[in-house]
């Protein structure tokens, strides 16, 4: 339950339901929206488009947050509806001339019915063999159908092209990365804002009890077909509103772009950040990006001493994520949002200790 | 939030027509829906009852009662927890002319048959299973009892007693009446008086048998308005209703304030919430008996012993700036800048998270009162920028004759009288006091009564005098004041409270009257010390085994050097006794106010007396222990006699 102050009181439930019931609250998400909307102004480029990296990540990793940390469906394949979302949107913008925000549903909705497809299979098998069945998505969606016939889709050869001026919200020409921020800062914000109410809803707390244990879920009268099926539908809506943002800021789409490894990625960033918490998926999503992004710094103040670094910058980034992985699962099991909740529940109980 | 309040009502005159049902009904017309009246926790929330429906309620249940045969002037027992229904109940009461007589909900089988038995009462409205059983239990040794009521329907399915009815029921009743005859409920309200007998008290007695105090409408009304016009309290204030209603002081908040202020009551969830629905609710009045500050203290002094050593330092620090800034206060000296600084600094560090903890962090006046509350105690709620006053009063005198204006407070005493109010110490020292809020008398015990009451003025029984600036110096009940071994008279409750400021020890009983030295027989808090001992890596099974541990003496012999100091040399500690088992007002070592029954426990601990006056080391303990229930169970236990020494 939330740390409240003296006099705070509910007459009505939906008072007790209110997210941010404190003036302080109110005052310091207020704040926020301010900074997130005034940071691009004041800064560089280069850290605008920081920025839309960990709004794309942030976006791709709340279906795999929804799958794993709340539904406990375990899910190595993400990218591919990821993929789905994006050339869902490009296709629709491109071969059938659809508004951006038209083809941006289509490529939600697509990718989350793709999704259940996939999943279909959690209906009867769990664990390991889930694992298995969702890297399958990955490799019949990315690398058999998008390779060999999605992307040839109107003689193109390999890659979609999107020119700049392809992607508008009706007047409103998305060609830049401070546009782009601003798309996707609607986007997380709208995401989360419906994930986080859709967690506490019947939905979310069936999730919940199919995480927990599904027997006993099951028992109490959950349907934990029809409910592991949503959560792949939600997951995969979520994961095609974020491929159709990443596309808004490329010139281009490749099925490069939804590899493996970034299902991987993805995982690890939900674990850093703190499973289950949807807060922990922004911590681990800024965490992550930011950490590599300093370290390429590092790799090139380096250059001189060590000429060869920057080669193999490659490895060292992946050698930093799994290291940062082993050490969070060491150290900080719970992640980053489980130690935020410990530094807030420092200051709420001062001078206590409980 | 809150449910503002649409405009005050016009100052209440009190003439000696006005009755408290009266009173009721014109706060009820002049805010009907539009303001809450009261709140009751209920499932996770604060449910609303606007001042319309509680006095639809009140009406319903009133004619109700008129249909059960309730009349004029009969007597109606009430036991239960705080809630609505409880003060719907004596409000229906009230409006049909008859008494009300609340029972504490704790009281044992014997007292509910003495009080029912006593009073007369017609009618009985409990809250649930539990006080229907112990009506029904006395109820064929009392033939006056007519009727068993209650609200709660849990555990009710089974009962087929005829004489028992539920509210819901009366209520029922009371609407067809209503329907019958639509001006029976007017015509009852019009008819009361100022004069009439509102209240019977049944006063926690610490010698005798509980004596009935009767208390009239126009009493209770003149002390709210007395109190308020020393402290005004508003229509948008919130009071929470924890204590019992058989407690004067709750009747006082409830009843004579509340109505005429018109503030919101808020009831708990259940007694084992309070703590945590007073934080929520975070009143601006706050009106208890030392014991719930004595628990709050010591609730802070034990958690910050397990904080890490930063917030610790932050909490020293912070307490120490208050505690000074308090003294200066105290003393009427003017705050130096620098401190005033360091003050606003430890308020925003650590005072304002402290109140909101407590729950005290909206609160403009905060009382105590019924018994006396350690300086040490006082100096800290003043430390933490709660403005806590004591309140001097008896039951006989409705509850309040004396209080601590703002800003004008002293540790050591209660303050000045409130208006209408005359008071003075008779040549033997003993308290008197004279207002329109004395009582009636003791129901059915005139010879009490004329003993109590002479000449309209009330004789405390309290020893008391008044220092240099008219405040009132109430030194101890007369029939506790210790004579010691010089000849010197000493007050024991002063070194109690002192004790109590510790948090290892929850109640300590001095004894030393005619006796060569003082000597203290104390109960250790289980909470605190059993965590101490887990950190000592103690182990022990039970409060006896911990209570006599080594470790445990030296504890607390150490708070008691440390209380001894502050002590003129006659009346410093030589002996302690840790005792095996926490005082307990089913055992009758207490009130049911928590107040020491010292002649009881004389006699009961008379081994431990003897063993300490002699020179032994140990003492043999054979006890009984009452429960609720009835059941007496018997313990042997060695207690260990602790010389103290001075350090």
């Amino acid at each position: 339950m939330a740390y409240l102050p003296c006099g705070v009181y509910h007459e009505r439930y939906r008072q007790e339901h209110a997210w941010w019931q404190t003036r302080f609250v109110r005052a310091k998400m207020g704040l926020l929206a301010a900074l997130l909307l005034v940071f691009p102004l004041t800064t560089n480029p280069y850290l605008v488009s920081v920025a839309n990296i960990v709004g794309y990540t942030i976006l791709s990793a709340l279906g795999v947050q929804l799958l794993i940390g709340v539904c406990g469906q375990i899910t190595l394949g993400h990218a591919a509806f990821i993929a789905v979302g994006g050339y869902a949107t490009a296709i629709g913008m491109l071969q059938y001339g659809l508004p951006y925000p038209v083809s941006l549903l289509v490529g939600a909705v697509l990718a989350g019915l793709w999704s259940v497809l996939f999943g279909l299979p959690s209906a009867r098998v769990k664990g390991f063999y889930l694992i298995m069945t969702t890297m399958a998505a990955q490799f019949v969606t990315v690398d058999f159908i998008i390779t060999q016939y999605v992307s040839r889709i109107g003689g193109r050869g390999h890659y979609f092209s999107l020119p700049p001026g392809t992607v508008t919200i009706g007047p409103w020409v998305i060609d830049s990365d401070l546009k782009a921020y601003y798309l996707m800062i609607a986007l997380v914000v709208g995401s989360i804002a419906a994930l986080a109410n859709l967690l506490r809803t019947r939905v979310g707390r069936a999730w919940v009890a199919i995480r927990d244990n599904d027997i006993a879920a099951q028992t109490m009268g959950v349907n934990i077909v029809r409910y592991k099926l949503l959560a792949f539908f939600v997951a995969g809506v979520l994961g095609g509103i974020a491929g159709a943002f990443w596309i808004s800021s490329l010139y281009f789409v490749s099925p490069e772009h939804f590899t493996l490894g970034w299902s991987l990625w993805l995982v690890g960033v939900v674990l850093i950040g703190g499973i289950g918490s949807l807060q922990g998926v922004v911590f681990g999503s800024l965490f992550v990006t930011l950490t590599l992004e300093a370290l390429g710094f590092a790799v090139s103040g380096l250059r001189d001493l060590f000429p060869t670094l920057p080669d193999k910058f490659l490895y060292v980034k992946e050698g930093a994520f799994g290291l940062a992985i082993v050490f969070f699962l060491l150290y900080e099991p719970r992640g980053l949002a489980y130690r935020w909740q410990q530094m807030k529940n420092y200051f709420n109980l001062w001078p206590f200790a409980y | 939030m809150r449910a503002g309040g649409e405009g005050t009502p016009p100052p209440v005159v009190i003439t000696p027509d006005l009755t408290l049902p009266k009173l009721l009904r014109r706060t009820a017309r002049h805010y009907g829906d539009r303001k809450v009246a009261m709140r009751e926790k209920d499932y996770g929330i604060w449910r609303q009852i606007t001042w319309r429906e509680y006095s639809e309620h009140v009406r319903h249940i009133a004619l109700g009662f008129v249909a059960l045969g309730l009349g004029r002037g009969d007597k109606v027992a009430l036991v239960g927890h705080n809630r609505p229904e409880g003060l719907w109940a004596e409000m229906a009461t009230l409006c049909v002319g008859g008494v009300a007589v609340w029972l504490y909900q704790d009281c044992l089988i014997d007292e509910v048959q003495y009080i029912v038995e006593h009073s007369d009462a017609r009618l009985l409205v409990g809250e649930g299973q539990e006080e229907v059983d112990k009506a029904l239990a006395v109820a064929d040794r009392c033939p006056k009892l007519e009727r068993i009521l209650w609200d709660d329907p849990k555990g009710m399915r089974g009962y087929t007693d005829p004489r028992l009815l539920s509210l819901a029921e009366v209520e029922h009743l009371g609407r067809e009446l209503d329907a019958r005859e639509p001006g029976r409920f007017e015509t009852l309200v019009d008819a009361g008086r100022g004069q009439d007998t509102a209240l019977l008290f049944y006063t926690s007695g610490t010698t005798a048998r509980p004596k009935g105090a009767l208390l009239s409408h126009t009493n209770m009304l003149k002390m709210g308005q007395n109190l308020m016009a020393v402290d005004p309290c508003t229509a948008r204030d919130d009071f929470v209703s924890f204590l019992p209603f058989a407690w004067i002081g709750e009747q006082m908040m409830s009843i004579s304030c509340g109505l005429q202020a018109g503030f919101t009551i808020n009831f708990p969830e259940a007694p084992e919430t309070v703590q945590q629905n007073i934080r929520e609710i975070g009143p601006q009045v706050l009106f208890s008996p030392p014991r719930i500050y004595e628990q709050m203290v010591r609730s802070v002094q034990a958690k910050i012993l397990d904080a890490p050593p930063l917030k610790r330092r932050a909490y020293r620090w912070g307490l120490d700036v208050g505690h000074r800034v308090a003294d200066c206060q105290f003393g009427r000296r003017s705050v130096p800048p620098a401190l005033r600084l360091a003050r606003w600094l430890a308020d925003w560090l650590v005072l304002r998270k402290l109140r909101d903890h407590l729950g005290l962090a909206r609160v403009q006046h905060a009382y105590t009162g019924g018994a006396a509350l350690g300086p040490d105690h006082l100096r800290f709620f003043h430390a933490i920028g709660v403005n806590l006053k004591q309140i001097y009063g008896q039951t006989e005198i409705a509850g309040i004759s004396v209080v601590h204006r703002d800003g004008d407070i002293k540790f050591d005493t209660v303050g000045r009288p409130i208006p209408e109010t005359e008071l003075r110490i008779a040549a033997d020292g003993e308290i008197l006091s004279r207002s329109p809020c004395v009582f009636q008398g003791y129901y059915k015990m005139p010879a009490e009564t004329a003993w109590t009451l002479k000449d309209g003025w009330l004789h405390s029984g309290d020893i008391g005098f008044f220092d240099e600036d008219g405040h009132l110096v109430v030194f101890d009940r007369r029939s506790d004041v210790m004579t010691l071994g010089d000849g010197t008279r000493f007050s024991p409750q002063y070194i109690e409270t002192r004790l109590k400021f510790s948090p290892y020890l929850k109640d300590g009983w001095i004894v030393g009257h005619g006796r060569p030295f003082v000597s203290a027989v104390v109960c250790i808090d289980a909470v605190v010390v059993g965590r101490w001992a887990e950190d000592q890596h103690l182990a022990y099974t039970s409060y006896v085994e911990l209570s006599q541990k080594p470790e445990v003496y030296a504890l607390v012999a150490g708070a008691i050097r440390q209380v001894n100091r502050s002590l003129p040399a006659p009346a410093r500690i030589r002996k302690l006794v840790n005792l095996h088992k926490e005082f307990d007002a089913d055992d009758e070592e207490l009130t049911r106010t928590r107040k020491l029954r010292r002649a009881f426990l004389e006699e009961r601990y008379q081994e431990i007396l003897a063993a300490i006056y002699s020179d032994s080391t140990e003492v043999h303990m054979d006890t009984t222990v009452t429960y609720e229930d009835g059941r007496v169970a018997r313990t042997r236990t060695a207690l260990r006699i602790m010389p103290i020494e001075d350090s």
